[in-house]
């Protein structure tokens, strides 16, 4: 409505006498479902492997909920889940995807490729697309020829499969970082005069790993919701199977290890 | 005369007009939880060597208004589980009526299941979640505490109203979260610190939060339950805070009727 | 026989004292009607056959239709009521394309079987939380021939909701003799050709009319082709080089 100065008095709506606390009109509240929990998660694939980290921070606002939250996910098959924004709807997914992976096994006597449970995770975000599930997941696996696969969703469901990804509260600081260190961008070969720009190639694990926990090391000190430790989670190829492994039916083919590092607490 | 049985009776429409059935068909919204209404504040749990101590106020406040003061928190919930609840009391209510149920519906005695700590917290952070997914959230944040009848491990975490849950040496909610915890964590920093603190020690560092807690979180009460939570059982009592001293806050300038 | 079966035949969930479920079994003799269906599983693929009873010369071949696509690996062939067919393999068709839509990869062979199979026995009152959709068991029989990453495979679904993987297989009222047939004749280094000249030699001998390319039909589910019936002029092929 116009302001009152500038209609004829008449017009002018009556001075309210109501009790202040009397609900004359309804009382807004708006009450969120979703919160966010901070922290950031970090997928790289390589040519026989797959790192999947996240750091150990829970948070909401400027409280620290815990300094042990784990973000990574191992949800059967062989294959990880990443989730990094509002805990509560990660570790859900987590849930429900772990659950569906092993409906899977059940219905169809085989582990799920990474591939396919790719699109599922799609359908699974897709099935929410109008309460949608508030996080990033990453899903980490090797494919049906042994290769790292990292895949990245939004929160409804677009997927694709990418080399290397950080998502998450420090997602902004990371990818430039992963730019430059993984796929080798504004590097060029020495004594070519910026001319020629170096090619990206397989990097060794360890080398990797160094990145990862370098570009964590380096986003706890410029984000205050990431920090206090390191989950690492790494999928290489299991050694081939043994005698008594052959009719295993647990067995996927993939090792799955875990390594929990300090980072600064502050 | 009305002719039809089913007029008898009843006001007349000539006299009285038609009956006013509007209400009975409502076009109001169904609505859910806005705010909460009656309050309680902070919980604090901490773990120790053998256990686990909880420990929560007695008032509930309706705004600002101390409404109650005599308002049990704690509700222990089977043989080695303690829980306690910030937020809304009618939901907290409701919630022990849904543990108090689930109890009697689980309750086999020679199956060798039973509901303790993490099972108790699995249940309620999929309630509370599950609510806050309908928007019609109960309004609270919950430490559950308890101990491993047999390796006596410790257990304490939290859930609240979005079904956000995570799990710590120790925890509080609500106010407790801004003053208490930085004084929990300076003694039980982590496990290791945690699994070397005494139960003296425990009952000591909680006491001395639910003090700065009395002081300073003004709805806050100056008595309190405490449950502590072993191997062998629940153990619980109440406490009202001592050596009180208010001497800090003759410093504090600009509220009041004092002048600067 | 018959009037002594007479009151557990009424309600068709009921067993038997002698725990038989009367209404199943009449339902495998349903099949027992049906025109002969055979298929044959090698290393290269799937050949499944049917005959076709033109009963009539006034009959349009190419109407009778008992050999379907369920999805571009899957094919199926059928024997006894064929309406009956037609709710399973859409059920069947529904399975395969929401698992494409899921998990973004073809349906397995026996998880399609499987599917089809679920549906079996929901018929009579309905068990708890499942809706009975038939007032009646099937009154057909299928062979589900496809392939998947374990290679060209043939399953037999009954109207009792088993199924067993064969080699070869046959089903309706030739089934007896073409199965003996199948049994000396078949071994596991066949060819795609010599399968469908196994198909198409023991129908052969089953069959109360004289085969011909218009009475008999030929589908195949290879792993580079995938599911295939075949044309008229391949028909012709395979029976010439019958005789």
């Amino acid at each position: 409505m116009a302001s009152s100065y500038m209609l004829p008095y008449a017009q002018q709506a009556p001075p309210s006498y109501a009790h202040p606390t009397e609900a004359s009109q309804p009382r807004q509240h708006h009450w969120s479902p979703y919160t966010e929990n901070g922290g950031v998660i970090l997928g790289i694939a390589g040519k026989d492997y797959v790192i999947l980290a996240g750091d150990t921070r829970s948070s909401e606002g400027y409280n620290i909920n815990t300094r042990t939250a784990r973000k990574v996910f191992s949800v059967g098959s062989g294959l990880i889940l990443g989730v990094v924004g509002m805990s509560a709807d990660g570790e859900e997914l987590a849930r429900k995807v772990t659950r569906k992976i092993d409906d899977y096994k059940r219905n169809h006597d085989k582990h799920i490729t990474v591939s396919a449970a790719a699109v599922m995770l799609s359908r699974i975000l897709y099935q929410k697309r109008f309460f949608p599930y508030y996080c990033q997941p990453l899903l980490g696996g090797l494919d049906e020829n042994g290769v790292g696969a990292i895949y990245t969703y939004d929160y409804v469901g677009s997927f694709e499969r990418e080399q290397s990804r950080a998502f998450g509260s420090a997602a902004a600081l990371i990818t430039p970082f992963l730019d430059n260190q993984i796929n080798l961008k504004n590097q060029f070969v020495p004594g070519s005069n910026g001319e020629q720009p170096k090619q990206a190639g397989d990097l060794p694990r360890a080398t990797v790993e160094k990145i990862v926990k370098d570009a964590f090391t380096s986003a706890v000190e410029r984000q205050i919701e990431v920090g206090d430790g390191l989950q690492l989670v790494t999928i290489t190829r299991a050694p081939p199977r043994t005698e008594e492994e052959a009719d295993d039916d647990d067995w996927t083919g993939a090792a799955i290890s875990v390594e929990l590092s300090p980072l600064k607490k502050d | 005369m009305n002719q039809f049985p089913h007029g008898w009776g009843r006001p007349r429409d000539d006299v009285y007009g038609a009956y006013d059935a509007s209400y009975l068909n409502s076009t109001e919204p169904v609505t859910h939880t806005q705010r909460p209404i009656v309050t309680g504040t902070s919980v604090l749990g901490v773990k120790f060597k053998d256990g686990v101590i909880i420990a929560a106020d007695n008032i509930a406040s309706y705004g600002s208004l101390a409404r109650y003061d005599n308002v049990e928190r704690l509700l222990q919930v089977g043989t080695h589980t303690v829980i306690g609840a910030g937020g809304d009391i009618s939901d907290m209510q409701y919630l022990h009526l849904l543990l108090d149920n689930l109890l009697i519906r689980e309750q086999y005695p020679a199956d060798d299941h039973h509901l303790y700590a993490p099972q108790v917290h699995t249940y309620l952070s999929r309630v509370l979640y599950q609510r806050r997914n309908k928007f019609d959230p109960l309004w609270n944040s919950i430490l559950t505490a308890g101990a491993d009848p047999k390796t006596s491990e410790p257990f304490l975490s939290y859930v609240d109203l979005r079904g956000t849950t995570f799990s710590a040496p120790a925890l509080a909610t609500g106010f407790g979260a801004h003053l208490a915890v930085p004084i929990l964590r300076r003694y039980v920093p982590d496990d290791a610190a945690a699994e070397a603190l005494t139960q003296e020690d425990a009952e000591k560092l909680v006491e001395e939060c639910m003090k700065v807690l009395w002081y300073r979180d003004a709805r806050s009460g100056v008595t309190y339950s405490w449950a502590v939570i072993k191997k062998d059982g629940v153990e619980t009592g109440n406490k009202k805070i001592e050596n009180q001293s208010w001497k800090f806050a003759e410093m504090i300038k600009g509220y009041g009727a004092q002048n600067i | 026989m018959f009037i002594a079966r007479s009151e557990y035949d009424r309600g068709i969930n009921t067993f038997s004292p002698e725990g038989r479920l009367f209404q199943v079994e009449y339902s495998l003799e349903a099949i027992k009607l049906g025109s002969t269906a055979i298929g044959v599983a090698t290393g290269y693929g799937v050949v499944i056959g049917v005959e076709k009873r033109v009963t009539s010369p006034l009959l349009e071949a190419s109407s009778v239709e008992k050999i379907v696509e369920i999805d571009r690996h899957l094919g199926c062939a059928m024997s006894g009521l064929q309406a009956d067919a037609r709710s399973m393999i859409e059920h069947a068709r529904v399975e395969a394309q929401n698992h494409r839509f899921h998990y973004g990869e073809p349906l397995r062979v026996e998880s399609t079987t499987q599917a089809i199979c679920d549906l079996a026995l929901r018929f009579g009152e309905g068990a708890d939380g499942e809706e009975s959709i038939m007032s009646r068991p099937f009154g057909v029989a299928l062979l589900i021939a496809g392939c998947d990453e374990d290679g060209p495979q043939l399953y037999h679904a009954e109207p009792s909701g088993t199924f067993y993987r064969y080699d070869a297989k046959a089903i309706g009222s030739g089934s007896e003799g073409a199965q003996a047939e199948l049994q000396n004749e078949y071994h596991s280094s066949l060819t795609l050709p010599e399968a469908e000249s196994l198909v198409l030699k023991t129908l052969k001998q089953v069959m109360e009319e004289k085969l011909d390319s218009k009475n008999v039909q030929l589908a195949s589910v290879t792993k580079e082709k995938g599911f295939r019936i075949y044309s008229d002029d391949e028909m012709q092929e395979v029976v010439s080089r019958l005789n």
